[in-house]
């Protein structure tokens, strides 16, 4: 039986697809059956961060209008062993699908992947209903923002009235310049306000920039939030992974040389 | 220099999740802060620096910090 994640944050624009997408993407490398689902209706982004977009025939709302078959609606990333995107519809609004709805299709996934992840879209409404609806535990996004700490909280709290108990903490684009000259909150300041375990810190980087502009993964990439997403991915298969130290970037002859690299 | 603004956000932060935690508006929250701080100064000698309150969504905790012994 495979395990249902739902990826969340109530903010939008924290990293909640990039995410999904690179864990995905990272537990395919690891050798997981993997299934990504874009929950978001109307507004489709997981197909076109992950460079699939050119490949959509069926979407999520054809599988559950009985339009079309499951398996025709499956994209299947060949660049991965075992991944496979189920895209979201771009002309049908939230309400196209109810979360008992959810909760059949997802049961009818989780025999043939490890892990079924869930893209979540933004807000507290139905989006968000839809994609609790069949999850066995959760990963909340957030950046070190007071905005976005305040609705990671909410959505916390929101997620223990769903039942989902099993809820797990990244923190997104954190500089550690500005975390050293007191101008942004740390790890250590945001785990002890939320108060939940802690999956992971991806670095706010640049080439996450660069490869989602690609349509290619940043995990399995030797940059800053590559290898961070990697350990992400390692935690969630139960193994210890200790916390990278964010410490010693870069000095200045690696990114003198990394400039000439690049061409 | 002024105060680092990470501890701005951290106060703003805190307050905010009280209330919303609460449900309640962040002036209430404050109220109840501030009653409960004083409630236990009458017992206690502390000082508001080293007074916080935490509401998760199942505990309050109440952390006071400072010199020992």
């Amino acid at each position: 039986m495979g395990e249902v994640i739902v990826i969340t944050s109530g903010k939008g624009g924290v990293g909640k697809t990039t995410t999904t997408a690179n864990i995905g993407i990272g537990l395919a490398q690891l050798g997981k059956k993997i299934i990504v689902i874009d929950t978001d209706l109307g507004l489709r982004n997981l197909d076109v961060v992950m460079g699939l977009e050119n490949r959509i025939v069926y979407n999520l709302v054809d599988v559950i209008e009985g339009s079309c078959r499951l398996k025709q609606a499956l994209i299947k990333d060949k660049r991965f062993p075992e991944l496979y995107l189920l895209p979201s519809a771009q002309t049908r609004d939230k309400t196209a699908v109810s979360p008992e709805q959810m909760r059949k299709l997802i049961a009818d996934l989780k025999d043939e992947f490890d892990y079924i992840l869930l893209d979540c879209p933004a807000g507290i409404e139905q989006g968000f209903e839809n994609a609790v609806a069949g999850a066995d535990r959760a990963i909340i996004v957030t950046t070190p923002e007071v905005s976005a700490i305040r609705d990671a909280d909410r959505i916390i709290g929101l997620l223990e009235i769903h039942g989902i108990k099993k809820n797990d903490l990244i923190i997104n684009r954190l500089r550690i310049d500005m975390v050293k000259h007191g101008d942004m909150m740390s790890v250590e300041d945001v785990t002890e306000i939320l108060a939940i375990h802690l999956l992971g810190v991806i670095p706010d980087d640049e080439h996450v920039v660069i490869a989602t502009n690609q349509g290619e993964p940043i995990v399995g990439t030797d940059c800053m939030a590559g290898q961070a997403y990697s350990n992400v991915c390692r935690r969630i298969l139960g193994e210890e992974v200790p916390a990278m130290d964010f410490g010693k970037t870069e000095g200045f002859l690696a990114r003198f040389s990394s400039l000439f690299k690049r061409n | 220099m002024s105060v680092p603004s990470v501890d701005v956000a951290k106060e703003r932060l805190k307050t905010l999740l009280l209330a919303d935690r609460m449900q309640c508006t962040p002036e209430t929250a404050e109220k109840f802060s501030a009653d409960i701080y004083h409630t236990i100064s009458k017992y206690l000698e502390i000082n508001p620096k080293d007074f916080n309150i935490q509401i998760t969504h199942t505990d309050i905790h109440i952390k006071i910090t400072g010199e020992k012994h």
